[in-house]
Formats: structure tokens, C-alpha cells, sequence
């Protein structure tokens, strides 16, 4: 079943949507991205954005892909073991800064596409964890106010 | 021959840094790159150090225009993780503070706008009505700039004498139907800068996704206080101004009758403002594991935020911004196509753009 036949029984009993944290996401366990923004465009959705997600240790990456429907948000999940994934840019115009944003900040490689110079940072690397590079250390318990503030 | 004319990152058009690199064939731009990343100061990585409270008040340093919108927005995912509802008067609070905020936000641009224009004039008087409605905000909040009104499950700070406030509004609307809205739209000044420049075809604006009056100016109808109400929209009465052109003058139509429409909401929203508490939850509540994600109609369009939390964690373990300057910003490669030179300047300021939103 394609995502675009999915779509239409969002209403249904049996829908394979949920509704959480404000968006409906369709539990689908084999989803491509190129066929979820095919169907989206057939349906007219409007792209909203990417939120990559770091996961623990060497769970990789996880994409949340968001396009409204006449004000109703749909997310997509896609989890990265790989840190790449297809992109959408020749589908979805709409995803041209944000698939960048996220090379720059995660390295997500997004394949088929060709990224001009850096969007948002300075420097000449390209694809860069920016929270391996950077992890921000929690504060030791009881440490609130002063030290956090000062940082 | 063509030649690179680059515009920003610093220049007298921009308000905040970035860059446009123009290619122009004599006096036409052929075609154009924009980069952005002059204010990248790494704001959603921080939020993960900061706790629930700090993290309210480290986003509403995104921007210093729409400020109260990102922690409105903020708010709203964070109350879906602690199922706190804020009660009716802190939902209409919320639509009062945004509503003045965004006339805030259209009347700036309006002076913007006119300084670009060449119309010092309009300029002044722009920015003399938008202190008025900034005195407001100071007299309601402490604060001209940012606000601190919300928090998780309500507001901070009651508005004591709503009434007090609708003559305000009268004031306001007045002015801007006497003198800005007919001055901005009818005068030649005005319309020989503006119509015609900088086209985002209907087409154009659905393909790059943009969002707010970009979008209303080229035709799309979309407007989240009606498709996805939040706060109180849900019971108030207002039109959501569209315009076909998709044209500079366009988007000054669609700003000039939201700022008549956002009168109309703040004069529904103060008469109608019920008693009761300002917030729930006594300051007790725990988070859920999960992700929630909210919208909010910001004055340049849709705010989108996804956040993620783990129970008894004390900080966010991922704040995610999606502003609208940042779909909205890419568009203005295709309005500046075509067009002269010294119109240019004014086609990039009408997206009303915010850099300090698009980097974060």
C-alpha cells in the first residue's frame, strides 16, 4: 500500500495514523521519503520542515518530516543507521535549506542532490556533527542558577 | 555583459546581515544567491543546557520583534508534554499580547517600507504609532522588547483594566485608516514602487512553501489563527486578507488590512476577556517522554515548534525552530528576477525578514 492510498483513512477505525504531541503520524514501518513527498505533493500538503532528532550512542539519527493538510500537521519518521538518506530537494523545493541546515549541523548526508557553499555556519567543512563536536555537559545536581547562567 | 553586485552582508537596505549576490545584465538582475548565517548563534543547541524555565526565556531571545510568539509557541508544545490546559483568561491574554504584538511588528515594517521607498515621512509617522502600541505592551508587561508573559499552563501577568486598553485600539485604527493605509496604498509614491516589483507567482509561493503575508499576497489563503486555532482564536470573528498579485504591493495591502483585522481581534479579545485564574498547575507538573510539536501564527507567518523531552529530565533533550523567515527567505531569488537594481532592496525588506530568526 503506497502512502497516498494511506492517506485518505486517516479518519478510519483502523487508521494507521496517530495523533501525538499535536501531529498526526503515520505509523507505516517501511516508508521512502521520495514516495512520501510524491504522495504529499499529490495531495497538495504543504512542506514544512525537517527536525532531525541526535538519538543515544549508536542509535544514529532520526528525521521528522512535516508537511501541513489544510491545518492538520503530518510527521513522517525516518531513522538514520547510516546518516543518509534520499533527498527530496528535486521534489520539494520547499526542503532546499533545511536538508543544508541539517548537513551542516548533523552530517545527515542528504544523496542526490548538490549543496552550495555553507548556509549557516563559517568555515570550510561541510557535513559536521555539530554535537559531537560540541556536546553541551549537563550541570552536576543542585547547580542551578549562577553557574548555568554564567555559562 | 553581466557583472556580480552584491548586497550585505551590511548595508544601509538591511536591517540585520546577510548576504544577496546579484547577477545583472546592466541595470536587470539575471539571477541571485542569498546567504544567510551572519547571526548563527547556535540557539537550539543551548537549549538543551537550560531547564524548563530557562529555556522560556533563552527563546524568546530568537528574535526581538516577535519575541512573545516563541514562547508562545514554546509554551504550547511544553504544555502537551505536561497536559497542562492554561485557563480562558490566560488564552485570551495570549491572543491580546500576539495580536499587539503583531500591529507592532506591521507598523515597524510599514516604516521600513516607506524609508525604502524614499517616503521619510511615512517613515516618522509609522514609527510614531508603533511606540504607542509599544507603550501598551510596556504598560501590560514591564517590558518593551521582551516580554516574559508566558509560561507553561498560563501567563504571568494579568492585563488588570482590559477596557482601558480598547481606546487604544480606537486610537490606533483611526489613525491608520486617516493617514498610513490610504497614504501606503493610493499615493503615486507609493505605487510606483511598489506594484508590479517583485512578483512570487501563486505557483511560486506553493512550491517554496512560503508562509504568512508573503503567501496572502500571492494568493494563498492559509492563516493558522483559522486552519489550526490556538490560545483563544477559536471565538474570535475576523477575515484573513488575501491578495492575487503577489507583487510589493500586495504584501502592503495584506499587512495594512491585518493591522484592521488585528484591531478587530484586540477590541473581540479585551471586551470579551473572562475572569478567573492565570494559570494552572501551581508551578507542579512533570514532563511526559515524548515529542510535541506547536504552531502559531507569527506576524511573518507560521512559527513551528518540535520538542523533545525525557521524564524527570530537567533540561529539553531537543528544541527544534522552524521561523518563517527561514521558508520565506529563499523566494526572494525568484521576486528579485527580472527586476531593476534599485528595486531590489525593497522587494528583499517585503518579506519583512528576520535574520535574527532565520539563524537562530
Amino acid at each position: 500500500m503506497t502512502t497516498l492510498e494511506l492517506i485518505p483513512e486517516a479518519t478510519a477505525e483502523t487508521s494507521p495514523w496517530t495523533e501525538e504531541g499535536g501531529v498526526f503520524w503515520l505509523n507505516y514501518s517501511d516508508l521512502n521519503v521520495r514516495e512520501v513527498a510524491n504522495a504529499m505533493n499529490a495531495l497538495q500538503a504543504r512542506f514544512i520542515t525537517v527536525t532531525a532528532y541526535q538519538l543515544p550512542k549508536e542509535e544514529g539519527l532520526r528525521l521528522e518530516y512535516h508537511w501541513d493538510i489544510d491545518g492538520r500537521l503530518l510527521g513522517f519518521v525516518f531513522t538514520l543507521a547510516s546518516k543518509s538518506i534520499e533527498s527530496i530537494y528535486d521534489l520539494c523545493e520547499a526542503a532546499d535549506w533545511i536538508e543544508r541546515e541539517i548537513h551542516e549541523g548533523f552530517a545527515v548526508d542528504f544523496t542526490g542532490r548538490v549543496y552550495e557553499p555553507l548556509l549557516l555556519r563559517s568555515g570550510d567543512m561541510m557535513g559536521v556533527n555539530l554535537r559531537e563536536i560540541c556536546s553541551p555537559e549537563p550541570p552536576a545536581a543542585g547547580s542551578v542558577g549562577k553557574e548555568e547562567v554564567a555559562k | 555583459m553581466s557583472y556580480k553586485i552584491p548586497m550585505g552582508p551590511y548595508h544601509p537596505a538591511l536591517e540585520e546581515p546577510y548576504k544577496l549576490d546579484m547577477i545583472c545584465e546592466g541595470e536587470t538582475v539575471s539571477d541571485a544567491k542569498l546567504h544567510i548565517g551572519f547571526n548563527f548563534r547556535g540557539i537550539e543547541h543551548l537549549a538543551e543546557t537550560r531547564n524548563y524555565i530557562q529555556v522560556i526565556a533563552l527563546m524568546e531571545r530568537v528574535c526581538g520583534i516577535c519575541s512573545n510568539i516563541h514562547t508562545l509557541t514554546l509554551c504550547q508544545a511544553m504544555e502537551k508534554l505536561t497536559g497542562l490546559t492554561p485557563p480562558p483568561r490566560a488564552k485570551y491574554i495570549r491572543v491580546v499580547i500576539a495580536e499587539l504584538e503583531r500591529l507592532h511588528s506591521h507598523v515597524l515594517w510599514a516604516g521600513i517600507a516607506a524609508k525604502l521607498m524614499g517616503f521619510k515621512t511615512m517613515f516618522m509617522t509609522c514609527f510614531e504609532l508603533r511606540e504607542q502600541v509599544m507603550d501598551v505592551l510596556q504598560a501590560i508587561s514591564g517590558n518593551r522588547v521582551n516580554y516574559s508573559m508566558n509560561r507553561i499552563g498560563g501567563v504571568n501577568r494579568d492585563i488588570e483594566d482590559p477596557m482601558a486598553l480598547v481606546a487604544m485600539v480606537d486610537a490606533l485604527e483611526k489613525e491608520m485608516v486617516r493617514k498610513v493605509i490610504p497614504i501606503l496604498t493610493t499615493s503615486s509614491t507609493a505605487r510606483s514602487r511598489c506594484a508590479g516589483i517583485g512578483v512570487l507567482t501563486h505557483e511560486k509561493a506553493i512550491s517554496c512553501g512560503v508562509v504568512g503575508p508573503v503567501a496572502r499576497a500571492s494568493g494563498v489563503g492559509q492563516d493558522l489563527r483559522r486552519a489550526a486555532p490556538y490560545a483563544a482564536y477559536d471565538e474570535m470573528d475576523f477575515e484573513v486578507p488575501v491578495q492575487p498579485d503577489g507583487d510589493v504591493r500586495a504584501r502592503l495591502l495584506v499587512r495594512a488590512l491585518e493591522i484592521m483585522e488585528s484591531c478587530k481581534i484586540l477590541r473581540q479579545a479585551l471586551t470579551k476577556m473572562p475572569a478567573g485564574e492565570l494559570n494552572t498547575g501551581d508551578g507542579k507538573f512533570n514532563f511526559i517522554t515524548g515529542t510535541a510539536t506547536s504552531r502559531v501564527e507569527a506576524p511573518r507567518g507560521e512559527v513551528m515548534y518540535s520538542v523533545s523531552w525525557r521524564e524527570h529530565a530537567r533540561n529539553p533533550s531537543r528544541v527544534h525552530v522552524r521561523t518563517p523567515t527561514f521558508v520565506n527567505m529563499p523566494s526572494v531569488r525568484y521576486m528579485v528576477l527580472g527586476a531593476r537594481l534599485a528595486d531590489t532592496p525593497l522587494i528583499q525588506a517585503s518579506i519583512d525578514p528576520c535574520y535574527s530568526c532565520t539563524d537562530r
